[in-house]
């Protein structure tokens, strides 16, 4: 689980897929029908005249520079910039959390059971499945609530409603341990690996 | 379970981020725009451009349409706008990952489509006595194909795989739930004589 900013992808990807089809659309446009063809060069000689017009009125003190170009060239950084910091938040956000249970004050002291602990009791519990090939256990923290997320692989042919028991029962009796029922997200992939492993462990 | 916070980790786990498109697409425009960009500075500076300047870059977009070769243009602008079809539908497409939910009372559980479909071949192997190899099952979003080849000769019931099927598929409290089909694939000589 991570928190790449969704909504941000989506909002690029269709900002960009605009204007790449539209710029496409005007390239065929312009050359299949000649009354595009015209529409464009008036636009554009427009627009060159413009330019010619506004960056001669706008020069900043002596110089031949114009702010127009100078707020374009801004413009290009700040877009480039955004640019920038979108492509950094991707998967940049790891949502993951130490899992920490810290029980009730007690004269001997309290007990701790941290995120690795939690792991690799699960994880140990899973491996003697013979159906499990692999497993992962993280902690996440999603909308600032702690939530555990079990990653399983099983052997193929493995029903996922036993799987779902079997992990099921585990997590209940690391409730029952710690006294803490945390939020638990289980996942159950297949994969190329389940696809080549034995329907069976190898007995050695 | 339908907590808010297992909400949205069933919907942030069963969709695609789309971020590679989303890397591939930002990449492209950063590389178009830092050529603007340093096009604009050399200009600025009175040095010579990269490759066009901003005065000739005006005048080959006024010469477009008879630029030469002719069929460069229509290319590249047939190119660039699959592309930004491409990214326009991954960016409005819902881009649902080939999982389903298991209903569960206290955990928020997905699994693979591919899981659920090797299970469902496996029980029906084991419940109809056809080998497992026989049995092919495909898992979309809402049907479950199984395609039967039975042993030449074997008679199969259509309705108890069926039924066999859909009761494998709805113990696994499934959402969105899914509909089965069967198909018993014969030989095509088999077929003919029937």
């Amino acid at each position: 689980m991570n928190r790449t900013n969704r909504a941000l992808n989506r909002i690029v990807l269709f900002i960009s897929g605009a204007l790449f089809f539209a710029v496409g659309a005007i390239l065929v446009t312009i050359l299949v029908w000649p009354v595009g063809a015209g529409y464009w060069a008036q636009a554009i000689e427009a627009g060159k005249n413009w330019l010619d017009e506004v960056i001669p009125a706008t020069t900043i003190g002596e110089s031949s520079n114009s702010w127009v170009t100078m707020a374009g060239l801004a413009l290009l950084v700040i877009l480039m910039i955004l640019l920038v910091v979108a492509l950094g938040r991707v998967d940049g956000h790891r949502s993951r959390t130490v899992l920490c249970s810290t029980g009730a004050p007690h004269p001997l002291g309290r007990i701790t059971v941290h995120e690795s602990f939690v792991s690799d009791a699960i994880k140990d519990c899973l491996n003697q499945h013979d159906e499990i090939l692999s497993s992962t256990v993280t902690a996440n923290n999603v909308r600032k609530t702690q939530v555990m997320h079990v990653s399983v692989t099983p052997r193929q042919n493995t029903s996922p409603a036993q799987l779902l028991a079997d992990v099921d029962l585990l997590t209940t009796n690391l409730t029952t341990l710690t006294g803490q029922n945390v939020a638990t997200y289980i996942s159950i992939h297949s994969g190329l690996r389940a696809k080549l492993a034995h329907d069976q462990r190898r007995v050695l | 379970m339908s907590s808010p916070v297992f909400r949205r980790v069933l919907r942030r786990e069963s969709h695609s981020p789309r971020t590679v498109a989303m890397i591939i697409a930002a990449l492209l425009m950063l590389i178009v725009l830092a050529y603007i960009a340093v096009e604009i500075v050399l200009f600025l500076l009175d040095q010579p451009a990269l490759l066009l300047s901003p005065a000739h870059i005006a005048s080959w977009l006024i010469g477009l349409p008879t630029q030469r070769p002719g069929w460069l243009v229509p290319v590249c602008g047939v190119a660039l706008a699959l592309l930004g079809f491409i990214f326009l539908f991954l960016a409005l497409a819902p881009g649902r990952l080939p999982k389903h939910q298991m209903q569960h009372e206290s955990r928020a559980v997905l699994v693979d489509n591919g899981v659920i479909a090797a299970s469902v071949a496996q029980h029906l192997s084991d419940e109809t006595g056809i080998a497992r190899d026989d049995i092919t099952v495909g898992i979309s979003h809402r049907t479950a194909d199984v395609t039967v080849r039975p042993p030449v000769g074997a008679p199969v019931d259509r309705d108890a795989i069926q039924q066999i099927t859909a009761a494998e598929i709805d113990s696994y409290r499934l959402t969105p739930t899914v509909k089965t089909h069967v198909h018993i694939d014969r030989p095509k000589h088999i077929r003919d004589a029937q």
